[in-house]
């Protein structure tokens, strides 16, 4: 193929040795790896042809890609964009038309059983497939070619991996993930969008190991999607102790308390969020105030929704019974009066008004 | 008289179809066509107005 390896691409570029190693580094943690796999890691970075990804837009808004663009510091771009060669992406590449469908059947024939193929959006089945539809072929006929080529197929974000978005309830376009559209073994990373961070180390998990990394029954990465929001949340504390925000602006919520009564989605999304954060770890949902949409979950639109109200049946709400033993004042009426909410709520499940707030 | 596809249209984001009919050298119409649908429309119907952004912040 004639292409350089990674590391050569970016000494090139004028990153230093330094940089590179920071990388490595900070994607062994994020895949949860030791830092003795840091050599690991660079060696084959070193060594290995970055792989060649086509990268595949059918129902979408752009938003995995604008991920993938923003990615933070310059010289972490450059390392994002590095690690793989991108032959084919409609939003950033150069040809249109008749030349960028080149490109993409020169990759399927080309490179056949040797490419990543990596989908943003999701296929939609409905009359006959016309609702998503480049160079005048349907997403599920593109889907089933370039997927069925591929070395390793990657959905990114929810769309991609569960039909997300335009699957949302009355899924008017009949829209599924790609795994349900083509078959066969699909990793998924999911999130609305999904997170870059997770991406560049399911990609570099690939180039060490020569393998995908461990996946849940959803297809989605274990060290991305194994721990649950609201087991990692920094204002977990704050629902331990009962101190709940009750409006939006109130006291609680200026001083960063647990947003679970305002419909935060946390105890049931799985996402490293609270961990690796976004934007170069500036901030998360949660950190800037908002309650989690479980935007990383099946079906989300529907199955967290509405995302103002209150989730119900949390197991853990029963932790402040022990808070209330050791007695904390308010923080403890406060507990009482969701334990008893809970209870309420649990005995008239389908008549729900909290969302009223 | 020649008719110009260009589809895909790169370098925006979605997905957009061009079609130029031209003569002796100057294209005397054209039309655009956006080929991607997914009822973001009928999935706000009946929902809470306050989730609304959450939705089309997504378009």
């Amino acid at each position: 193929m004639g292409r350089d390896s990674f590391y050569e691409s970016l000494i090139r570029r004028g990153v230093s040795r330094r940089d590179f190693l920071k990388f490595c580094t900070a994607t062994a943690a994020t895949l949860g790896l030791s830092s003795s796999f840091v050599p690991k890691i660079a060696e084959a970075l070193e060594k290995k042809q970055r792989p060649s990804v086509v990268w595949i837009h059918l129902s979408e808004c752009t938003g995995d890609s604008e991920s993938v663009l923003r990615a933070t510091k310059p010289t972490i771009g450059q390392i994002v964009l590095d690690v793989i060669s991108l032959d084919y992406h409609e939003t950033i590449m150069a040809p249109s038309g008749h030349a960028a469908e080149k490109s993409l059947k020169d990759v399927v024939k080309n490179l056949k059983g040797k490419y990543i193929a990596v989908f943003e959006g999701a296929v939609p089945l409905k009359d006959g497939g016309i609702y998503c539809c480049v160079g005048g072929r349907s997403a599920i006929d593109i889907a089933k070619e370039v997927a069925g080529n591929a070395m390793a197929n990657i959905a990114v974000g929810n769309c991609a991996c569960f039909g997300g978005l335009p699957a949302a309830s009355p899924n008017p376009t009949g829209a599924v993930g790609i795994r349900e559209a083509v078959g066969g073994t699909v990793v998924n990373i999911p999130g609305c969008p999904m997170n870059v961070e997770n991406f560049t180390a399911t990609i570099v998990h690939f180039l060490t190991f020569g393998s995908l990394p461990a996946l849940d029954s959803l297809g989605r990465p274990l060290f991305a999607f194994g721990k649950l929001i609201h087991n990692n949340c920094e204002r977990r504390p704050h629902f331990d102790a009962g101190q709940f925000v009750r409006k939006w602006g109130d006291e609680g919520h200026r001083i960063g308390w647990c947003l679970y009564e305002m419909g935060c989605k946390g105890p049931m999304a799985y996402h490293n969020c609270p961990t690796i954060r976004w934007n170069e770890g500036v901030s998360w949902p949660v950190q800037a105030g908002h309650p989690c949409i479980a935007c990383a979950t099946p079906n989300n639109w529907d199955a967290a929704y509405p995302f103002y109200r209150r989730l119900e049946g949390i197991p853990g709400v029963g932790v402040q019974s022990s808070a209330d033993k050791i007695g904390l004042g308010i923080a403890v009426a406060a507990a009482a009066g969701v334990a008893a909410h809970a209870a309420i709520r649990a005995a008239s499940k389908g008549k729900s008004d909290s969302g009223k707030e | 008289m020649a008719k110009i596809v260009v589809d895909p249209m790169t370098r925006i984001e979605g997905h957009m179809r061009i079609e130029a009919q031209v003569e002796g050298g100057k294209i005397v119409d054209a039309w655009v066509s956006g080929t991607m649908f997914r009822g973001l429309e009928l999935i706000l119907k009946d929902r809470d107005p306050r989730d609304v952004w959450t939705f089309l912040s997504r378009i």
